[in-house]
């Protein structure tokens, strides 16, 4: 008798502990170990949006070639875009075409007028996209995204 | 004083200057250039109105306008009063840029939408002066 509750409890503190370690191996693998997916950037969406912006305007300009003076300043300001949100995210450029990895490049309207027109379409969505982005950024992200999104208004006005 | 407001306060010394500016510049302009140097002349006193309100709703004592503020060129002309203008919507727009760090919720509204005004009289005031399309990337 002694002897059992001493025995029972051990067992028991035994066991607890190593509940505990398996909690800690578990969280360990789950929470901040190596296999678990890193946590995505704040920037990433607005990333995401300039690469879209970017692979629009290069195939509108691929379809149509006398756009090309016309849309050429524009498309520079989005890859201006792409490589400023880079920077901030700290990540490097890559060496391929910017839209390596990016979404599958959207289709382009049947005549060059219309292309301006979705075009134009596109740059008030993301200038709405920015515009959220900035108002719910943290405070050193903020600038950065409400510049992309003035830049975006200017477009419209331009293409309209 | 908090970061928010010292912003804010910047952005209202520079909205002054601007106001200052479109002074001396409309005097060289005539035509759709004067209407839009009246216009954004406006736009510069609504947003000045609008901080005047806003600081001193936070308790802040609003900066004062000066009699005059030195200009970053002689303006002789409407091809001066046109570099003016741009100069001046790229300052004040600045300005508002870095209000929107310090600044959140309504405050941080206010600064986004007087940097997106801003970024655009200063596209349209480079196209008035003959350049295409007038737009920069990070405004």
């Amino acid at each position: 008798m002694v002897f059992t509750v001493p025995v029972k409890t051990r067992r028991a503190v035994l066991a607890s502990a190593v509940g505990a370690g398996a909690g800690l191996v578990v969280s360990g693998c789950w929470g901040r170990g190596a296999p678990a997916p890193p946590k995505p950037n704040p920037l990433a969406p607005a990333l995401a949006g300039a690469l879209a912006l970017v692979d629009r305007y290069q195939a509108t300009v691929a379809a149509y070639p006398d756009l090309a003076e016309r849309l050429q300043p524009l498309l520079a300001d989005h890859q201006a875009h792409v490589d400023a949100l880079r920077r901030a995210m700290g990540t490097p450029s890559p060496t391929a075409s910017p839209s390596a990895g990016g979404s599958a490049a959207p289709g382009v309207a049947d005549d060059p007028a219309a292309a301006v027109v979705a075009l134009r379409a596109a740059e008030q969505a993301g200038q709405a996209d920015a515009s959220t982005a900035c108002l719910a950024a943290a405070a050193e992200h903020a600038a950065l995204l409400g510049s992309i999104a003035a830049c975006r208004a200017t477009h419209v006005e331009v293409l309209t | 004083m908090s970061k928010a407001t010292d912003a804010l306060s910047a952005a209202l010394v520079a909205e002054h200057a601007a106001i200052y500016g479109y002074g001396v510049l409309g005097a060289h302009l005539s035509g759709a250039a004067l209407a839009q140097a009246q216009q954004a002349e406006a736009a510069h006193r609504t947003r000045r109105d609008d901080l005047l309100v806003r600081l001193t709703t936070a308790g802040v004592r609003p900066p004062a306008a000066a009699v005059a503020y030195a200009l970053p060129f002689p303006v002789t002309d409407a091809p001066s009063a046109l570099r003016l203008a741009v100069r001046l919507e790229e300052r004040t727009a600045a300005i508002w840029r870095v209000a929107l760090g310090p600044t959140s919720g309504g405050d941080r509204k206010v600064a986004l939408t007087a940097l997106v005004d801003g970024a655009l009289r200063a596209a349209r005031w480079r196209r008035a002066s003959g350049s295409q399309p007038g737009t920069v990337p990070l405004p």
